[in-house]
């Protein structure tokens, strides 16, 4: 038993640790997530560490400093949120560090060139809360992202953490299962299967050892929200588990996550390591007769494990092969036990639904699509990063309101959703609800919420070769539609994007998606098509363009496309010569140059270097 | 090459001994000793008791996993939707140039292994080079050599 | 065991609950084309898809093999429809592409109205002989053998069964029972003289003491022995002759 033995002892303990930090001082939340890490914030934090020292000012007691998860405004990374004055500071440098300390922190003043500053209105905005990107995002799954330094057990109990344990921990294990299905959660990996209704049957089938899973191989391309989750707020899927588990009356738990996650994995064990040191994990949980414990089981960089039958098998010890889901996972699922299978997100949202009832939950959301979800808003979007908000927003709020539009004044035209097993949709429908049901409809579907921005400039063509080239390296090849029909998708469309596409390759690329949506073993066969289907439905007319006219409309497919400079733009500085791997631009210095089309390979650094804007491609 | 076979008893006994440690002994095998030995596949087959097929074949399953060794550093080319929409094909295309190595290869000279991965989550920073554990965003294909000329 | 009833194509048949459909079809005379799947074998079943029929259940109809669906009361299987037809046919054709060269596979593609696939016939590196990777002979050495000298290898269009850095294996018996079960002949397995070679490994064959044919690898008897402590002396004579 740890620290923590009964329910009054952890109100005490939180009182203990809330006496000893003082909320009123001014303390710098600093981003930790991957992408602020990439942009520096390290050293950032270093640097604050070393002046605020220098100034002989206390760390903990004159100020406070944290590392934190991500604050989901990625683009802007570095990320430094000051508090309690909510103070948000973008791309930020080391060298500017004493001037936040100077002016934020001793002063009552603004560094004003690093605030956010609205690209259309020029507007600066100060506070967190107002930014476009946070205004109207509900955080409830990454509540306490960025809030919170993810490795200390202390900052999530301060936060009311295990509080929706406890309060677990004394209703019956069937009321915690009824909350779940009133709440109707439904699961954020992809399917949106009912969680409660999971739970139930698992409850009710017989078995002496059941088990829970997070699944955490979050691999949908354009999605991080679970990494995003693992990494900041650990706790928050423990706990969500720890219930779940009560719930069913199981007593293992596994985490599995994905290979290409490692500080997802570290954050996790911390977590789950000073959870088991305080006692909400192991023997008699808080004092009762509930034992759990949870495993965390590392992947092997295979994106159908995280099928839930293929992740069973692979958590095993195993090839990560799905296997025909005739009976269900919930009654022969990990070890053929009864086992309930959940992802990061909908862990997460556990807690919050039982310490606030399933009533309170079921306000956010549609009439199906119940609370809400986050997504991970990515491409050619100006504001890219996580957000969070009610399911049935529409895509033309989240493109425009919270993601600013799309970047250099260019023309919107799809959003793919749902990853490789999902579809593009198009402007025409840019006012669709995003929910569960209202995706499927048009094709595609919420797959765990990657929300993928594409312009004039992208190819629906090369879009679906992209993911069918995906999905043939994913492929386990256990069955013949997916081993064989991806790849022969694959043929056609390679073909189609070099110009040798022939009359009648729709259509045979759409009896290929039938075999596959009908006759496949597993999700990722079965829902491999929606992303040709969909750019096939919506975009015809691109497809008709490459195989007819041998023409790329938007200037992508390498081999019907041509580099040329524009001779009015060019001033002869010679940069795009020097750059040309391939060596083939010529000119005087001074004087237009030209491109010898037929040794360019198209590599695209002369467009990239040109500071002119004059080549183009055709 | 000698194969170290102290180093990959080490690894097996620091591990659970149940067949759900196979795949994260495999995993350390790799990491420490960049890539699965022929030798450690054996010794893990006779020490659990699982027939050397099952675990050869995983190692052929996970792309974490290499059968040959792996170069010093390792370049995961991001390959993620948001990262192919900004280019990522052409930064690959620019390294393979670079390096004088095709995708899955090794240089000779064993100073580096390029891979590409399907996302890593890191989208707002798109396109996105991984090296060793170091994330590079907003790479393009001019500056890839200077992304990778700090990596002895 | 439980007795239930269900019905296929139209017609009311009773089966022991979760018995497979195609075994009860079997049963009833009705032909359901497979090849990937094997009584004796217990995890065999559901790769190739060949025998995909239409399941319809609690309002819901989906696309089943029916090698592995299990029977339940209120069930309705059709065998025949158009869309079973259709989605057979696809696959086929793939499989076609796969493996001109396997009997079964062409055999199969012709009563299901395909003589030449629309896809480059595999060649060159693709070039799989007649194997459909459906994993039938792993399946048979691990569960019937006991042996687990193969394995499915790879992933995606390059899966294959193989043994360990495709080398002659270690534990092989030479028992041959992988290359009985492939359902397209696609293993090689060579007796000669008292020689058999499978798997790029040779065996020496143990000869009858009767009628002198070389009838079973020394390894086999070995194996067997070791096993089950059987006297080796049962093997001096071959089934035939005992």
């Amino acid at each position: 038993m740890g620290a923590i033995s009964s329910f009054s002892d952890l109100d005490r303990y939180r009182e203990k640790i809330s006496s000893s930090t003082i909320e009123d001082i001014p303390r710098v939340l600093i981003c930790f997530g991957t992408g602020c890490q990439a942009n520096g914030s390290v050293k950032v934090a270093e640097e604050f560490e070393r002046i605020i020292k220098d100034k002989g000012l206390k760390i903990g007691v004159d100020v406070g400093l944290k590392s934190t998860g991500c604050h989901g405004y990625c683009e802007n990374g570095p990320l430094v949120a000051i508090k309690p004055k909510d103070i948000l500071y973008l791309r930020v440098k080391p060298k500017d560090v004493a001037e936040i300390v100077e002016k934020s922190i001793e002063g009552d003043d603004v560094v004003e060139r690093l605030l956010y500053k609205d690209v259309n209105t020029k507007e600066v905005i100060e506070k967190y809360q107002s930014i476009p990107f946070y205004k109207h995002q509900q955080r409830i799954a990454l509540r306490n992202i960025g809030e919170i330094d993810p490795t200390s057990i202390d900052d999530y109990i301060l936060r009311g953490g295990y509080s929706a344990l406890v309060k677990a921990l004394q209703m019956e294990p069937g009321e915690v299962v009824s909350e779940i299905e009133k709440s109707g959660l439904r699961g954020r990996g992809g399917g949106g299967f009912p969680a409660g209704r999971k739970w139930s049957s698992c409850r009710n089938t017989d078995g002496d050892v059941r088990y829970v899973i997070c699944n955490g191989d979050e691999g949908d391309p354009g999605a991080f929200m679970d990494r995003s989750t693992m990494e900041g707020d650990p706790h928050s899927i423990i706990e969500g588990m720890i219930i779940g588990a009560y719930a069913i009356g199981s007593n293992h738990g596994y985490i599995y996550v994905r290979d290409e996650y490692p500080l997802a994995i570290k954050n996790l064990q911390t977590a789950i390591d000073s959870a088991r040191e305080m006692g909400f994990l192991g023997r008699n949980i808080l004092g009762t007769d509930f034992d759990f414990d949870i495993k965390i089981s590392r992947g092997g960089g295979a994106f159908v494990c995280g099928e839930s039958s293929a992740l069973m098998r692979s958590i095993e010890g195993k090839v990560g092969e799905p296997r025909a889901k005739y009976i269900r996972s919930v009654e022969k699922g990990l070890y053929d036990k009864p086992t309930v299978l959940n992802n990061v997100e909908t862990w997460a949202n556990v807690p919050v639904i039982i310490k606030n009832g399933a009533e309170w939950y079921s306000q956010f959301g549609t009439e199906n699509s119940k609370g809400t979800k986050v997504f991970s808003l990515v491409g050619k979007v100006n504001n890219t990063g996580l957000v969070e908000v009610p399911m049935g927003i529409t895509i033309r709020e989240l493109v425009y309101d919270i993601g600013g539009g799309i970047p250099k004044g260019k023309k919107f035209k799809a959003v793919q959703t749902g990853g490789p097993s999902g579809g593009c949709i198009p402007e025409s429908l840019i006012d669709l609800q995003i929910d569960f049901d209202s995706l499927t409809e048009a094709g595609s579907m919420m797959g765990s919420g990657g929300i993928i921005v594409m312009d004039e400039d992208t190819c629906m063509v090369d879009v679906a070769k992209y993911f069918i080239s995906f999905l043939v390296e994913e492929s386990c090849g256990k069955c013949t539609p997916c081993r064989e029909g991806l790849r022969r998708m694959l043929e056609i469309l390679t073909d189609i994007t070099e110009g040798r596409g022939k009359e009648g390759d729709i259509e045979l690329l759409e009896e290929l998606c039938d075999v596959l949506k009908w006759g496949a073993l597993c999700g990722l066969g079965t829902s491999a098509a929606n992303p040709v289907l969909t750019t096939i439905r919506y975009f015809r007319d691109e497809y008709e363009a490459h195989i007819r006219d041998k023409k790329c409309p938007a200037g992508v497919c390498q081999a019907l496309i041509t580099y040329r400079i524009d001779p009015e733009k060019c001033t002869g500085c010679m940069v795009c010569a020097r750059k040309c791997p391939q060596q083939c631009i010529s000119g005087e210095k001074r004087m237009p140059h030209t491109i010898d089309t037929e040794r360019c390979i198209r590599c695209g650094i002369c467009k990239e270097v040109c500071p002119f804007d004059a080549v183009i491609v055709e | 090459m000698a194969v170290d076979i102290n180093k990959i008893d080490e690894i097996i006994s620091s591990h659970e001994r149940s067949e759900e440690s196979l795949l994260s002994i495999l995993q350390s095998f790799q990491r420490e000793l960049n890539y699965v030995p022929e030798e450690g596949i054996k010794r893990l087959s006779e020490s659990f008791g699982v027939p050397e097929s099952r675990i050869f074949a995983m190692a052929t399953f996970y792309k974490a996993l290499s059968l040959v060794p792996r170069g010093r550093h390792t370049i995961k080319v991001c390959m993620g939707t948001a990262c192919h929409l900004k280019g990522g094909g052409l930064i690959l295309e620019a390294i393979e140039r670079e390096l004088g190595v095709e995708r899955s290869g090794t240089t000779k000279d064993m100073r580096f292994s390029l891979e590409t991965v399907n996302c890593v989550g890191a989208c707002a920073m798109a396109p996105v080079v991984v090296v060793d554990n170091e994330y590079h965003g907003h790479a393009s294909p001019s500056n890839v050599h200077n992304i990778l000329k700090k990596y002895e | 065991m439980e007795k239930i009833k269900f019905i296929i194509d139209g017609k009311e048949v009773e089966a022991v609950k979760d018995q497979n459909v195609l075994e009860v079809a079997q049963e009833n005379g009705i032909y359901i084309p497979n090849l990937c799947s094997n009584p004796e074998v217990k995890s065999s079943g559901g790769s190739c898809r060949v025998c995909l029929v239409e399941a319809h259940q609690n309002g819901r109809m989906r696309l089943v093999t029916s090698c592995n669906y299990p029977v339940r009361e209120g069930l309705e299987v059709k065998t025949e429809t158009p869309l079973v037809k259709r989605i057979r046919k696809g696959i086929l054709e793939l499989m076609l592409a796969r493996v001109p060269d396997a009997e079964v596979v062409v055999e199969l593609a012709r009563e299901n109205g395909i003589e030449e696939p629309r896809f480059k016939k595999d060649e060159g590196d693709n070039y799989r002989y007649k194997c459909i990777a459906c994993g039938l002979c792993v399946q048979v050495c691990e569960e019937v053998v006991g042996v687990s000298a193969i394995a499915m290898l790879n992933r995606s269009y390059e899966k294959k069964p193989g043994t360990p850095y495709m080398k002659p294996s270690e534990v092989c018996i030479g028992c041959g029972a992988c290359a009985y079960a492939c359902p397209t002949g696609a293993i090689s397995i060579k007796d000669q003289g008292d020689t058999r070679k499978i798997w790029g490994k040779e065996f020496k064959m143990h000869t009858c003491s009767v009628c002198g044919k070389p009838y079973i690898p020394e390894a086999q008897i070995d194996w067997i022995v070791e096993t089950t402590g059987k006297d080796r002396s049962f093997f001096d004579k071959c089934p035939d002759c005992r």
